[in-house]
């Protein structure tokens, strides 16, 4: 064999590997257990039932579902906002200095999150030190408290998760020439327009790269919405881990893990045949 | 750069085998315990003593401890300390092996109103190691009058102020407590009612915790609500408003034992260590550290006066009549489970 | 000038990110056990955290993870995003729905299923499995990374490079390494973090003798976290940020 193939083989099969074996494997095990009926001493009862799908055909479980999306969404959004006008200076800067920069952001997230979630309490609490602030700028006349509300939440996950949107996005951004941008400046497209034409499309793959990073990880995240929603708003990742660990219900848990992936697998099909046919639609008009 | 790079190999590899090799002991004992859930340097005591190594390693539920164990067919570990109703049914499932007591001579130190549980009939798999229960901790300041009872916190005037435990069997227990059934009832129309109830107190509640429901308190984020006894001892030792009370119904107590999984390799050294625990100075500091109650009587006359007759850490038999252990509901809690999403989704 | 400028744009995240941390670090002074309100300085947090050897164990093992792990999953993760992007071989979208799954799958599952897996094939939890659990759900993460630098590029010069002689291993290094050099790093920086933080996984993969920090941590919540855990974050902050300037430094001495 040359070395040509070679590399080509070795890449592909050792990944492949790995993935089957360590990746496959949980993906199969959910997808049977949930085809059983729960036991109670044996946690699983090794006969065909579809009674895992029947619990979770409950408007409880929608609601939940419904929930976790809509909090997911928001926060991938709320990223999304702050980390693009970051990556994009940041990548675009011309100083020695920008790989520091760079991990001055991830170094917070080396610490436990946890910890990191019970440091964001002080901030929010009564008392805490944006309530103290907002008192001494004259803002509120009383301590304020954000705690167990859903701006809270949605701070706590923005938080937890900003990581993941910042870096892909500083990848993708990196990568453009700024010769485009001059370009597209030059033949006096103004600077949304620039945005919008050159900047925006050029970035797409880091921005949907970014998007699923932090949208998938946020429907799991129960601690945050635990610690400072206040519990009220269960999460899928929530109920999922309740239905293994606390009613031992297995079957439930895993075909509640089942319809999620169904799910969000539909959604990036859908997303792909839309794109394609954007992109067709582009073509044909050029 | 090739230099760079081989160095950095040189490097992962060295990691790599720091993480395979590591020297085993001649004897050694696998504990399985929360963290920091045996006081300082008892471990090191211990080791001192006896020559056996002590391996300890933490789990964050008994939810957690029995899906591993049950996945592991009961082996890895050579004491565990599962919580009341995780004893019982960890029991029923052949999990645990017997306990001979024979081979413990501080079993004596036991107070037998603590032994031979429901959850653990003539302690065959489980010996007592500590315990405690939730009750009502308030702030009156805030809230007024200091509630009583479980039903006084269905009053109005605590809206939006309480904290319940972010645990079905607690809040269920609570709810079911009120109306007089038993915490570990399995009657669906109890638990109906139960849940009906805990619906119309839904906006009085501001936040569910179980990790650290002291914390709250001190914040001064709620008023009110259900906490253990040592948390709240703990509290009231931080903001001195705060009181607690045991509800008049009765409380909900659980009791952690320890116990040996029924795959243990190391039998004889988990007996050396549950003795060792035993002893009744390793209990009392225990009970000074957490303010939980011990069950070892010979632990009491080291305790000063004031931690001795402190209700809110030892109950009074009054309390503890009219109170329940935790038990293994089997099949009814998936029920418990249904009701409970449908409280939180219906935020 | 424009360059201090810019650097005032980026003020706002660095904000957000650090005014918690330094909450965190002020707080790993303070002389109360339950850390609400200040109650004096004391450095009674670091003595007891230097006595502390499981918390220190867990934490080197913890670190030991992370870079293992981190420096596997991006290897395999660069050499699958590559393929994904430059080979159309078959059973690639079985390869992208696969890497959907894992990344997709609630740790739970993911956890009991290595689990049962291990046992299966009669391997004790322990370093191994910890290291095999987390190098597999940091992998997406990487592809993800790494592939969406890559969309865009122009295969073309890839293949011109192979025209001009270069094996398909030599294109990978000079050609393409190069250009997803950021991603791959970013890649790691991910992985690294996530493993770092991961504790449901975690705690199905650990065996008695190999626990990790998170662990210990979510553990500890049932006595109360204490201002020791504090201290250790302090120290993991202070120990980073020297190093990142101090290697950013050097690198500009050897210039």
């Amino acid at each position: 064999m040359n070395m040509h193939n070679r590399f080509r083989f070795l890449s592909i099969s050792g990944a492949i590997l790995w993935l089957s074996v360590f990746g496959l494997f949980p993906g199969l095990l959910m997808m049977g257990t949930s085809f059983l009926a729960r036991h109670e001493a044996h946690l699983v009862d090794f006969r065909f039932s579809l009674e895992g799908y029947r619990t979770i055909i409950d408007p409880a479980f929608l609601k939940i579902l419904w929930n976790s999306l809509y909090l997911a969404a928001g926060t991938t959004l709320l990223c999304l906002l702050a980390a693009y006008p970051f990556a994009y200076t940041l990548a675009r800067m011309e100083t020695r200095w920008k790989k520091v920069l760079l991990m001055l952001v991830m170094i917070p997230f080396w610490t436990n999150s946890l910890v990191r979630t019970y440091a964001l309490v002080f901030m929010l609490k009564t008392r805490g030190i944006v309530s103290t602030i907002l008192v001494w700028l004259g803002i509120t006349a009383k301590p304020v408290s954000f705690m167990y509300t859903e701006a809270a939440v949605f701070i706590g996950l923005t938080y937890t998760l900003l990581p993941f949107m910042i870096l892909p996005l500083y990848s993708a951004v990196e990568k453009i020439d700024g010769k485009m941008i001059e370009a597209a400046r030059d033949l006096g497209a103004g600077s949304w327009r620039t945005f919008f034409h050159v900047t925006l499309p050029l970035t797409m793959p880091g921005i949907v790269a970014g998007c699923m990073m932090v949208f998938l990880p946020a429907l799991g995240m129960f601690f945050v919405p635990d610690m400072l929603g206040g519990g009220k708003h269960l999460l899928v990742g929530n109920f999922i881990k309740n239905q293994f660990l606390v009613a031992r219900d297995w079957p439930t848990g895993a075909a509640a893990g089942v319809v999620l992936t169904l799910l969000m697998l539909a959604l990036i099909y859908v997303h792909g045949v839309s794109k394609g046919r954007l992109n067709k639609a582009g073509k044909k008009k050029s | 750069m090739k230099k760079v790079i081989t160095l950095a190999i040189a490097l992962l590899l060295a990691l790599a085998t720091a993480g395979l090799v590591r020297a085993e002991s001649s004897r050694t004992v696998y504990v399985y315990n929360w963290t920091e859930y045996i006081p300082e340097g008892v471990i090191d005591q211990f080791t001192k003593e006896t020559g056996i190594k002590v391996v300890y390693a933490t789990y964050e539920s008994n939810e957690a401890m029995y899906a591993k164990l049950k996945v592991m067919n009961s082996r890895g570990f050579d004491v565990i300390f599962p919580s009341s109703y995780f004893v019982n049914k960890m029991g029923k499932e052949g999990m645990l092996l017997p306990i001979d007591k024979s081979k413990l001579n501080n079993f004596k130190n036991m107070d037998s109103r603590h032994l031979n549980h429901s959850f653990d009939p003539g302690n065959k798999y489980s010996v007592p190691y500590t315990w405690g229960g939730t009750g009502i901790l308030a702030n009156p300041e805030r809230v007024g009058p200091m509630p009583e009872k479980w039903s006084d916190l269905w009053d109005s005037r605590f809206k939006g102020t309480l904290l319940l435990q972010d645990d079905l069997r607690e809040v269920f227990g609570m709810a079911l407590k009120k109306r007089g059934y038993s915490l570990n009832d399995t009657n669906p129309d109890h638990i109906r009612e139960a849940y009906e109830d805990l619906v119309a107190l839904m906006p009085s509640v501001r936040t569910f915790n179980s990790d650290s429901p002291k914390i709250p308190f001190l914040n001064e984020e709620v008023a009110a609500g259900m906490i253990w006894n040592g948390e709240a001892h703990v509290a009231m030792g931080e903001l001195d408003t705060l009181q607690f009370v045991w509800p008049e119904e009765g409380a909900i107590f659980w009791m952690d034992c320890m116990c040996i999984p029924a795959g243990a390799r190391n039998v004889d050294e988990a007996y050396a260590f549950i003795n060792f625990l035993l002893r009744p100075e390793v209990a009392a500091t225990m009970v000074r550290e957490w303010g939980y109650a011990t069950p070892n009587m010979a632990a009491i006359p080291l305790l000063d006066e004031a931690t001795r007759n402190d209700p809110a850490i030892f109950p009074p038999i009054s309390v503890m009549e009219k109170s329940e252990f935790q038990n293994d509901i089997g099949e009814a809690i998936t029920l418990y489970e249904k009701y409970w999403n449908k409280l939180k989704a219906n935020q | 000038m424009s360059q201090i400028r810019n650097t005032w744009r980026l003020l706002p995240v660095y904000i957000f990110l650090y005014t918690p941390m330094a909450a965190l670090v002020a707080f790993s002074f303070n002389n109360s056990k339950f850390s609400t309100a200040w109650k004096g300085f004391t450095w009674q947090w670091y003595a007891r955290l230097a006595s502390n050897t499981q918390l220190m164990d867990a934490a080197i093992n913890s670190l030991t993870i992370a870079i293992l792990s981190a420096t596997i999953a991006t290897v395999l993760g660069v050499l699958l995003a590559v393929a994904l992007f430059r080979y159309r071989f078959c059973g690639r979208r079985a390869v992208q729905a696969g890497l959907f799954v894992v990344m997709m799958s609630p740790d739970i599952v993911l956890g009991i299923s290595l689990l049962l897996l291990f046992v299966l094939m009669g391997i004790r939890p322990g370093f191994l499995p910890l290291l095999t659990a987390h190098t597999t759900f940091c992998l997406p993460f990487v592809v993800a990374t790494v592939y969406s630098r890559l969309k865009g590029f122009d295969p073309h010069v890839i293949e011109a490079a192979e025209d001009l002689g270069a094996s398909e291993y030599q294109a990978f290094k000079n050609v393409i390494l190069p250009m997803i050099m950021p991603a791959v790093a970013a890649g790691w920086l991910l992985s690294f973090t996530l493993s770092m933080d991961d504790v449901i996984i975690s705690f199905f993969m650990t065996g008695p003798d190999y626990e990790v920090l998170p662990l210990q941590i979510y553990s500890m919540v049932k006595m109360g976290v204490k201002p020791d855990v504090n201290a250790l974050s302090t120290i993991m902050i202070g120990v980073t940020v020297c190093l990142v300037f101090v290697s950013q430094l050097l690198m500009r001495k050897t210039k």
